[in-house]
């Protein structure tokens, strides 16, 4: 299921949040007792999902001491400043506090909700996040959306007729876009479709000229939100592409689908009726894994179009680097995976039989 | 048949959404009749509040949203009256008698008064914060006072005349910032629009996004022919290329040669190739030392014998690195001061190191570093080798190109070298912890050469070996260069302090504990068609962005008549986007009627 993993947007922070949750949200505490109900059934995996949390909370502040740096060097940059100003600096971002103590502030601070202050925007970090959480819903949402219904759609016919032109074109074309990196591939729509053919501007997600009401605003933002949004799904949609496909294998040749076709229905209705919601039972946690990866935002996509977001935040703190910002989006980040996880494992026990019996 | 048709309908669905969006926009803009002036920048804004801001961005919206008393001039650098018409110093030099300028308003349409600028010098003595934060001239104020509403009186410490010329303090409404419960707090000054009395403030600010600067129509030095200045976020240079080509932004700075090529081949653009007030150095590690003069780190032992420093000066051709490196845009670097300060930089005179393998060869010689069978020399007596750590920024290519070149050149005087790219916070973390040979460095120097020169100063050497203490450059500590710099900071005659900073520079290039490579242009564009009149500083050859001590450009720059976007386009994409929609409607009737077929089918 990893393999397909569609974050060919090339996120590195991803692979441990994404990692780290299914594994120690779904192996924990076996019972060694037959289970017997969903109450038990749901025990086991929010437990198994708390401990992941409680890993998460705690590795996220060492994680990110091993970034080198000194956060007054960004602070004092190109403008020499002497011993005691440099001092007062620190004692005022308290990073002359003992770890032990960061530690602690950190840890207290996050069970409380207070995330602390960013060292780079010096505004609580909290605010910061709330006010770029919409701008990453819409992009990285609407995104995975679109590569979701996409790649579902295509990959559904591509298996139904595999070895057809319709096949070998669109896993052609899907691979290839999947493999393009996404910072190049945006560059280039900046360039036809921005620069040369003038359709969308360049980057940001709103014009400053725009009048400041509903109507405007909201179309200024569409506007801008469509290179982006197809520059990620174009990079994404491929692995969604594969992995319905490959479930629609599995079912071609399946004996419910030759008795449906005994009944007389047409090859249309086969598919959309019997194949299809079989073949989407395996692609659902790959879906859930989706929408819980929608807060990390698309990070290249973000930053090649200057997208005020998490993961173009994400990124300029790393440069910093900023740590308690990398510290609060790191918990979040793996926090709505390993949600998104638990999700998909309570859903499966309704509509997967075979759980509730094993 | 019907399928092809709602693959057809969901596309146009799309055009249509955007071709709507696109006809909208043009429309909205269309009827904005505000000059706008759009300025690209990368950086986030750190604060608003003046006394705590320390990035290039705040510095520029603070510079156009407040007025300072003495503005650096835009010809030369030389100080200038800004809110103050005329200001003395007395004979002791500690006490300094400003006149300030009257029938100066505030942007909400107060006066502005003597008291103001107390009140603001104030905040930098008793508000404990802000005086902690700006220590190093604050540190050296007693006391501001305005005994009538034209004149402010300032008492130091210790004479200082350069700190208080190019003091920069931004004045600051005592009626707003009394209202505010903690005015050292980051988020104190806030409330847009700021209160200022600059020609621009600070009016609308979305994060990441943009920041929006208003005229101030009745500013004392003439009204600013743009109604508005804009920050516009790009965090790709080559976006920012892009969007000024299209006309999406006004101005761009900080472009790579081969961008600044590329746009000058475009009509509407003009590329500004300014001299920079920037220089790149090689710093080398002539023995690490805290201010208790304690060795520290793991330097090679030959770069404490001044001979190997001058020998490897001599063996660097920095015309080849100009020419190649920048592709001619720069200057070969003599001292730390650029030579874009030319009241302060020191040419080298008849002590100019010239490049010359040969004389560097003999140099090693004399002093009795002899070849190995390698090739590579020895310390004298035969013992370590002369192979040194090379760090270089691992995100610069500049940096790289000149790594290629300078360990050729030295590879012939029998030096080796062992590049290694580094991520800038490592590097600078082993560089403060002594743990290096030679590593690349860099800074913007401002029009006061003192906080250049005290980098230099045993006063701000390490008092510990954890790398924690960065105030200094390099570790640098020699008396003779100390007491020149004390002498400068008082001197008042600007003549007489130039030649003591002079001096200081002598020393320290004959000393070589830094080699200066290259003083690096400013490469920047703007539209010509759109904004002309940008006042540059200095005036000849200088720069539009990255002005120092007042925003001279944006003061002057004025709009290009007729300049008004293209109209009548929106008529067309309106047309086009109502028959999209059409097609659309009838799209979904079809779509409908087939499935009331089919159900009908399935029945």
């Amino acid at each position: 299921m990893t393999a397909h993993r569609p974050s060919a947007d090339g996120s590195p922070d991803r692979d441990p949040s994404a990692e780290q949750a299914p594994a120690a949200g779904t192996r924990t505490a076996p019972t060694g007792r037959v289970t017997t109900g969903f109450g038990r059934y749901l025990l086991k995996h929010v437990s198994g999902a708390a401990v992941s949390l409680l890993l998460v909370l705690f590795s996220s502040f060492f994680i990110f001491r091993l970034i080198a740096g000194d956060p007054i060097d960004q602070l004092t940059r190109e403008r020499p400043v002497t011993p005691e100003q440099r001092e007062a600096m620190r004692a005022e971002l308290g990073l002359d506090q003992p770890m032990w103590n960061q530690f602690l502030d950190y840890i207290t601070g996050t069970l409380t909700g207070d995330l602390g202050t960013s060292l780079q925007f010096r505004r609580p970090i909290s605010e910061l996040v709330l006010e770029r959480l919409p701008a990453t819903l819409l992009l990285a949402g609407t995104g995975v959306v679109l590569a979701v219904l996409l790649g579902f759609w295509i990959g559904t016919r591509a298996g139904w007729k595999q070895g057809s032109r319709f096949d070998r074109a669109h896993v052609t074309t899907g691979l290839l876009l999947y493999s393009a990196p996404t910072f190049w591939l945006g560059m280039i729509a900046i360039l036809v479709f921005a620069r040369y053919l003038g359709l969308f501007p360049v980057n940001g997600m709103r014009s400053p000229s725009t009048p400041d009401e509903f109507l405007p605003q909201a179309l200024d933002i569409g506007h801008h939100l469509v290179l982006p949004v197809l520059t990620y799904t174009a990079v994404v949609y491929a692995g969604y592409l594969m992995v319905m496909r490959s479930s629609i294998l599995d079912e071609v040749g399946a004996d419910y689908l030759t008795t449906a076709r005994a009944k007389g229905l047409r090859d249309d209705a086969v598919r959309r009726r019997h194949a299809v919601p079989n073949a989407l039972l395996p692609t659902i946690t790959l879906v859930f894994l989706a929408i819980g990866g929608i807060v990390n935002g698309a990070i290249v996509t973000e930053t090649v179009f200057s997208w005020p977001g998490l993961g173009s935040l994400f990124v300029s703190s790393i440069f910093y680097p900023d740590r308690p910002m990398l510290q609060a989006l790191f918990v979040l980040f793996s926090s709505s995976t390993i949600v998104a996880v638990l999700g998909a494992e309570i859903l499966y026990w309704f509509i997967d039989p075979r759980i509730r019996k094993s | 048949m019907t399928r092809r048709l709602m693959a057809a309908g969901g596309v146009l669905a799309l055009s249509a959404g955007i071709l709507t969006a696109t006809s909208t926009q043009a429309a909205a803009q269309d009827e904005d009749d505000v000059d706008r002036l759009l300025v690209a920048t990368d950086q986030e804004v750190d604060t608003f509040n003046p006394f705590k801001s320390r990035y290039v961005i705040t510095y520029n919206t603070n510079m156009m949203t407040y007025d300072t008393l003495i503005r650096t001039g835009a010809d030369d650098y030389q100080p200038v009256p800004g809110l103050a018409t005329e200001w003395e110093e007395s004979d002791d030099g500690l006490t300094w008698t400003f006149t300030v300028r009257e029938g100066v308003t505030w942007s909400d349409g107060e006066p502005l008064t003597a008291e103001d600028v107390a009140y603001t010098y104030d905040l930098l003595i008793s508000n404990p914060a802000i005086h902690d934060w700006n220590i190093d001239f604050a540190g050296n104020l007693v006391s501001a006072e305005a005994p009538d509403e034209t004149t402010f009186v300032l008492t130091l410490k210790e004479a200082a005349p350069a700190e208080i010329l190019n003091a920069g303090v931004f004045i600051v409404p005592k009626h707003v910032w009394e209202t505010y419960p903690d005015p050292s707090a980051d988020d104190a000054n806030d409330q847009l629009p700021l209160v200022g009395s600059g020609p621009f403030q600070v009016s609308e600010y979305r994060t990441d996004e943009f920041v929006r600067l208003s005229a101030n129509k009745d500013y004392w030095d003439g009204a600013p022919a743009f109604d508005e200045v804009v920050y516009d976020y790009y965090s790709e240079g080559d976006a920012a290329v892009a969007a000024l080509e299209a006309g999406e932004v006004d101005i761009v700075n900080g472009l790579n040669p081969a961008q600044a090529e590329a746009l000058g081949e475009q009509d509407h653009i003009t590329v500004n190739n300014a001299q920079g007030r920037r220089f790149v150095s090689l710093i080398l590690n002539h023995g690490a030392q805290t201010a208790d003069r304690e060795l520290y780190g793991d330097g090679h032992p030959a770069l404490r014998d001044p001979v190997v420093r001058q020998a490897l000066h001599t063996a660097i051709d920095k015309q080849e690195l100009v020419d190649k490196v920048l592709a001619g845009n720069g200057d070969p670097a003599v001292s730390i001061i650029p030579a874009i300060f030319e009241q302060w930089h020191w040419d080298g005179g008849d002590e100019l190191v010239q490049f010359s393998l040969d004389e560097a060869n003999r140099m090693l010689d004399e002093a009795g570093y002899e070849r190995g069978e390698d090739g590579v020399r020895t310390m004298p007596g035969g013992g370590e080798r002369l192979s040194f750590r090379f760090y270089y920024h691992a995100d610069n290519t500049d940096y790289a190109n000149v790594v290629e070149y300078v360990t050729e050149w030295w590879s012939e005087i029998g030096i080796e070298t062992v590049p290694e790219p580094i991520e800038q916070g490592s590097l600078n973390d082993l560089v403060y912890l002594g743990e290096y040979d030679i590593a690349f460095s860099g800074w913007g120097v401002g029009p006061n050469p003192t906080e250049m020169l005290a980098m230099h100063t045993c006063a701000v050497l390490p008092t510990t070996t954890d790398g924690s203490e960065r105030s200094h450059e390099n570790f640098y500590c020699n008396e003779e260069y100390d007491a020149l710099h004390a002498q400068q900071m008082v001197e008042p005659d600007p003549d007489a302090r130039a030649e003591l900073v002079k001096e200081q520079q002598r020393i320290l290039y004959e000393d070589a504990p830094v080699i200066w490579l290259y003083y690096q242009n400013v490469l920047e564009a703007y539209n010509h068609d759109k904004v002309t009149d940008l006042r540059t500083q200095p005036a000849e050859g200088g720069m539009i962005t990255g002005q120092q001590g007042f925003a001279w450009a944006y003061l002057s720059a004025t709009p290009v008549e007729g300049s008004g976007d293209e109209g009548g386009v929106s008529t067309g994409v309106l047309i086009g986007a109502g028959a999209v929609v059409v097609v659309l409607i009838a799209g979904g009737v079809l779509l409908f009627m087939r499935r009331r077929s089919t159900a009908d089918e399935r029945e």
